[in-house]
């Protein structure tokens, strides 16, 4: 979550943005369709007021996922200032996982004379390059991707299924299932396992045109779950972190974290 | 608009021929309103019965113009439209302007069975382009007694009446 970056981001020009107190977004033109063969367009953006779109984030690391579990292809991209595109063609019928980021990236922090530093890399190399006298030296590997699930006629399950790695989700119903009013019980998983004490935060759209941002917290129970019900019908994004202790060659910490964006339908 | 009232009324009266005269029929009068301001595009409008658990027991009709927005029919594209082509193609219609139209609902599911009797629930959802969605719902007996309601108008619809005749 943010306020787990924000006491250690001192050098926020110089981070790439998943290392910001920025939230990575993936937001579907569409989250259902009733035509195969049509498209969405996927604006990929950094934003801090929900789906307000602040910076555009690069679009070589976005990803889909076919129905039957495949990679597919990407039609087009712009990469914006603001908010970058990638346009996507829906050829079968089922649902499709629209990915941006989930490749591991070291960072080390440290401070020099009293004051807090990082640079990009791992132990290894941070033993290379770090200058005499640092101190609190903790390399940390992170991981942070933005989802989103769009489903083309009858939802399938395939792309929803987890991979065993990294953290990861999974629901009592289908993403196209979400409906205002009905609850929805996530489970966090890392590695594959049930997560407990994970960070999590609902945000709805609408944020700029109201007073209260109304974000709920939650922190994952000893099953790795949490509930939340929908009020309202619209656009919805979940974000969740974790930050543990990791024995490795490479980091000594290891910080995941994702969003994911959904809509709950109209009852 | 003639082609569609004849196909109605072909629909109805090859039901009764199929089944014993004595089915009853719930009768479902659904009015769609005149629309005086911007865009007047006739509404997508579904009609059918679900169980008191919310699951779908039979579609009656569905009036749309290109399926590619029937998705906007929001419940009932989750309940019925997303998973069963073949279902509602056939029991799809087209769009209809502003009159009072009769509709009936023969006592059976989906597989054309004689439903238990027990509660059921008639909806009704229309989604008009560029315009709203209305979604109603009203609960009712289907055990042999009288049934005989009706539904306030709404934006996209107008009242709504039903009644079981035998």
């Amino acid at each position: 979550m943010k306020s787990i970056i924000r006491g250690s981001a001192v050098t926020l020009a110089a981070l790439p943005l998943w290392l910001s107190a920025h939230t990575m977004n993936l937001l579907p033109s569409h989250f259902v369709q009733a035509k195969t063969g049509s498209f969405v367009s996927v604006e990929l953006f950094a934003s801090n007021t929900t789906f307000q779109a602040d910076k555009g984030t690069p679009v070589d690391g976005f990803q889909l996922y076919l129905p039957d579990g495949s990679v597919g292809k990407v039609q087009g991209s712009y990469q914006g200032k603001r908010k970058s595109l990638v346009d996507v063609a829906l050829p079968v019928d089922g649902t499709y996982r629209l990915q941006n980021g989930g490749q591991p990236r070291f960072f080390t922090s440290y401070e020099l004379n009293g004051e807090k530093k990082r640079l990009m890399g791992d132990k290894q190399k941070a033993a290379a390059e770090l200058p005499k006298g640092a101190s609190n030296v903790v390399t940390t590997q992170g991981r942070n991707k933005a989802l989103a699930f769009v489903t083309v006629n009858a939802p399938t399950d395939t792309v929803l299924k987890p991979s065993g790695q990294g953290l990861e989700f999974t629901l009592d119903k289908h993403p196209a299932d979400i409906v205002a009013g009905e609850a929805v019980t996530v489970t966090v998983l890392f590695d594959g396992k049930p997560a407990s004490g994970v960070d999590s935060e609902l945000m709805f759209d609408g944020e700029l045109y109201r007073n209260e941002a109304g974000r709920q917290h939650f922190k994952t129970d000893a099953k790795g779950q949490f509930s939340f019900t929908p009020q309202s019908a619209g656009r919805y994004l979940l974000e969740a972190a974790l930050e543990k202790d990791l024995k490795s060659a490479k980091a000594d910490k290891i910080r995941e974290g994702f969003t994911w964006a959904f809509e709950a339908s109209m009852p | 608009m003639k082609k569609i009232a004849v196909l109605v009324f072909a629909g109805a009266l090859s039901s009764s021929v199929a089944t014993s005269a004595q089915a009853a029929q719930l009768q479902i009068d659904v009015a769609i309103p005149q629309v005086t301001e911007g865009e007047a595009h006739w509404p997508y409008v579904a009609v059918w019965i679900e169980t008191e658990q919310e699951q779908p027991v039979r579609l009656v009709e569905i009036w749309r113009q290109k399926p590619d927005w029937l998705k906007d029919l929001r419940r009932f594209w989750r309940k019925i439209g997303r998973s069963d082509k073949a279902l509602v193609d056939a029991r799809t219609g087209a769009t209809k302007g502003p009159g009072e139209y009769r509709l009936v609902w023969n006592g059976q599911d989906n597989q054309g069975v004689d439903v238990a009797p027990g509660k059921y629930v008639l909806v009704v959802e229309a989604a008009r382009e560029n315009g709203g969605r209305n979604m109603v719902k009203q609960a009712f007996d289907w055990n042999g007694s009288a049934v005989n309601f009706s539904i306030a108008a709404g934006s996209e619809l107008g009242e709504i009446k039903a009644r079981r005749v035998d």
